[in-house]
């Protein structure tokens, strides 16, 4: 079966996704304790000058993250 | 005095980064505020004393931003262990919660981990006119009825309402009452763990408990039989921390998020703020790396052109006063301690005054206003490849100017391998103490002609002494990040916050408080190691002085020199027969293969104090003591000669070579005391010497055999 998800790093330049769940235990306690949970719209800002980083902006709050923190995070198609 | 401390109310600032906490802090405290060392770790927080109307008295400790009691850096940890921890000097006896009433959905969750914890708290909702502003309206009162908690609407930015909040904190204190609302019911797992804490700790409380159970392996108040004892209640009930954490924080986002969304009335578009603009530009692919480029040579700019005129004052300042002074005191050795020891080392504290001032009020603009975030965010992946965080280019910024404060900004990066990685490179970056070597040191030895069409050799000089410092950096920085291992993950995930204009009495009072903490602490250093100098060059083994002094008196009548003259040749003479003298000597075997003479070793030992130190210690040496002239200095260096062979000391080499010496050597005890302070051992700052000394040494032999 294939997989029902992507991850943020598959979202275009204000593309926009949900949330659905975190891979990473660790990065998710300190994701929802910034505001970002299951469920929250997820809208791609631009990646970093110098790559490997991404701008986001999860329910009108602005957000870096890094490539692998970026991509542990679930959104839906 | 401690007893009268133990009547005075604690009260505590807590909220999530960038909700305006400081500013508060400020509008409460003004100047009466210090930075007091946080015992156990070493963080130093913020603590200053407010009044009540009434006239009492209480001390205000802003605690570090977090966004829940769930941590993960050095700063967060203090708010965890000093809230779970009734014992503990800054544990408050009421809570102010700071919140921003513009993304309120996004401020309650450690609130409400308060009011489990059951401490009297009440909201300061910051920022209501800014929510105002752009169409959010926020009803206190029905946020008051539902969290159970007293809540008062201000803003930090023009101070609206502070009296009333003012006024609600001793209502508060003295009710001692605190919300019966709670959030988080715990699950079973939960409950088990916190019964079987609360038995053995006697605790009444089940979510503090269960807290000590989540980070037992770090809270600095426990004892060893104590985490002994969490660790087995956590592995007999299967406390699965990570998980627990996240299922936590979600159930109480489902519990406060209605409470939220009756009190609070937005308008139905995300209102634009010119954040977004101003990001498309900041953050750009091209434009963003090249307007950090020009900020930073702005910077630079402010350090070295603006500074000059205030610390020309400085000294002046100083030279008169040692004049006067040695015109009123007895001719006597106490005198001498006096001008030349404690004078000397009060001016070559006080002299760093502009630049450190000029450095923290840019860069807390620049953190003010939002864009050091974004800095962090561009140079993220950069600074990763050399062992380091989006956060460590700060710390290495900074240290352009003194890396003292350097080191201290690097407690925001979560991760310890990075953050140690970060504090034992930034000394290799030139500070503004290495200045004025450098200034001296090519004078004397690179000519003054031009290449290409505006460089001149001597500029071009100075420049490879910046790069040299920055290339070591990183280099270590990769070395460092191949031979530590550590399984600690490391995250960037910052929050990127909304522009604000800068409020001047943050400025200020940042400010004053960093100029303050230098003087203090690394004055104090810098102070006693300029007497120990002052001694060792004051005093000598035996009747080698006087003999010194006899010496120099025969000299001084066959040369017929004026009073001035035959002073300054005295001192020199003095300094060679004195335990400095003696000491340079005995080093000069090893740093002959260097090109340098027993003077330079002198100027070297002294200079492990401070590097500032050697240009005073040359003029004294080069016996124009008395105006340590800078081109006087040159003149007289430029004619030395080695004693035994009779060939010029100062060549292109042994300046070029010394260049390299003071570029990487660490020659800095403040730095070393902070380095320790931060790191918690003396082992650190210990390898980061010897590192620094070996590397030094190195290159400095390379290059004088290159260029001899």
């Amino acid at each position: 079966m294939q997989r029902r998800y992507r991850t943020i790093p598959d979202l275009k330049v204000h593309e926009s996704a949900h949330a659905l769940a975190f891979e990473d235990p660790a990065l998710a306690g300190k994701l929802t304790a910034m505001g970002l949970l299951p469920g929250t719209l997820i809208e791609m800002v631009r990646t970093a000058p110098f790559g490997s980083a991404y701008y986001i902006k999860a329910d009108g709050v602005r957000l870096a993250l890094r490539e692998e923190e970026a991509s542990s995070i679930l959104i839906d198609v | 005095m401690s007893e009268a401390r133990d009547k005075l109310l604690n009260i505590a600032l807590v909220g999530n980064p960038n909700c305006g906490k400081s500013t508060i802090f400020n509008q409460l405290t003004g100047l009466r505020q210090k930075t007091g060392n946080f015992p156990g770790i070493t963080v130093e927080i913020k603590e200053g004393r407010m009044q009540f109307p009434s006239g009492r008295q209480a001390i205000l400790t802003d605690l570090p931003g977090t966004y829940s009691l769930y941590p993960t850096s050095s700063d967060e940890k203090i708010v965890a262990s000093v809230l779970t921890n009734p014992k503990d000097a800054h544990y408050p006896n009421v809570v102010i919660y700071v919140a921003d009433a513009t993304h309120l959905e996004k401020h309650l969750l450690l609130l409400t981990q308060l009011l489990d914890l059951d401490i009297p708290v009440m909201m300061a909702l910051n920022m209501s006119d800014t929510a105002e502003e752009i169409g959010i309206k926020v009803n206190a009162g029905v946020l008051a009825d539902r969290l159970g908690i007293p809540v008062v609407a201000i803003s930090g930015r023009t101070g609206a309402n502070i009296q009333k909040l003012i006024a609600e904190i001793e209502k508060l204190s003295d009710s001692t009452a605190f919300s019966e609302k709670h959030f988080y019911p715990l699950q079973e797992v939960e409950k088990q763990v916190a019964e079987a804490v609360c038995l053995n700790f006697s605790l009444t409380n089940a979510y503090q408990a269960l807290l000590l159970a989540h980070h037992y392996e770090w809270l600095p108040f426990l004892s060893e039989q104590n985490q002994e004892t969490l660790r087995a209640i956590v592995q007999d009930k299967g406390l699965a921390s990570l998980r627990f954490q996240v299922d936590e924080t979600l159930d109480r986002y489902d519990r406060f998020t209605p409470i939220v969304q009756e009190a609070v009335q937005r308008p139905p578009q995300f209102p634009s703020t010119p954040t977004d603009q101003i990001d498309a530009v900041v953050t750009h692919r091209w434009w963003g790396p090249l307007l950090f480029f020009f900020v930073m040579l702005l910077v630079f700019q402010a350090i070295y052109d603006w500074s000059t005129v205030p610390m020309d004052w400085i000294e002046q300042f100083f030279a008169q006063l040692n004049v006067w002074l040695t015109d009123i005191l007895p001719v006597h050795w106490s005198t001498d301690l006096i001008t030349d020891g404690i004078l000397a080392g009060l001016s070559g504290i006080l002299v760093f005054i502009p630049q450190i001032a000029i450095l923290f009020f840019l860069i807390t603009v620049l953190e003010e206003i939002g864009y050091m975030a974004r800095v962090v965010f561009i140079f993220d992946k950069t600074m990763r490849r050399f062992g380091m965080n989006g956060r460590s280019v700060v710390s290495l910024i900074s240290g352009g100017a003194c890396a003292v404060p350097a080191i201290m900004s690097s407690r925001t990066i979560g991760n310890w391998k990075e953050r140690l990685i970060t504090t034992m490179v930034t000394p290799f970056i030139s500070c503004s103490a290495r200045l004025p070597v450098y200034a001296v040191l090519i004078g004397l030895a690179v000519p003054d002609k031009r290449v290409f069409w505006i460089f001149s050799w001597q500029s071009l000089t100075f420049g490879s002494m910046y790069a040299l410092g920055v290339v070591a950096a990183f280099a270590s920085g990769y070395l460092m990040k191949k031979v530590l291992h550590t399984r600690e993950s490391s995250y960037l995930a910052i929050e990127l916050p909304v522009y604000r204009i800068p409020h001047w009495r943050n400025l200020w009072l940042t400010v004053w408080e960093k100029v303050g903490a230098f003087v203090i602490g690394a004055g104090k250093i810098i102070l006693v190691i300029s007497m120990v100098l002052w001694a060792l060059a004051r005093f000598g083994p035996g009747d080698a002085m006087a003999q010194a002094a006899t010496k120099a008196r025969q000299e001084a009548q066959k040369q017929q020199l004026n009073q001035t003259e035959a002073a300054d040749l005295l001192a020199a003479y003095q300094l060679e027969a004195s335990y400095a003298g003696y000491l340079g000597k005995v080093i000069e075997p090893a740093i002959r293969p260097l090109g340098y003479d027993w003077k330079i070793g002198i100027a070297l030992i002294a200079s492990f104090a401070a590097r500032e130190v050697f240009v005073g210690t040359m003029s004294t040496i080069y016996s124009i003591g008395s105006s340590e002239d800078a081109f006087i200095l040159r003149e007289k260096m430029k004619k030395a000669r080695f004693e035994d062979s009779g060939t010029p000391v100062y060549t292109l080499a042994t300046a070029l070579s010394l260049l390299v010496f003071y570029a990487l050597a660490m020659q800095c005890m403040s730095t070393m005391a902070v380095v320790k302070r931060e790191t918690g051992s003396w082992k650190w700052p210990l390898l980061q010497f010897s590192y620094m000394s070996l590397m030094a040494y190195l290159l400095a032999w390379v290059v004088y055999n290159v260029f001899a």
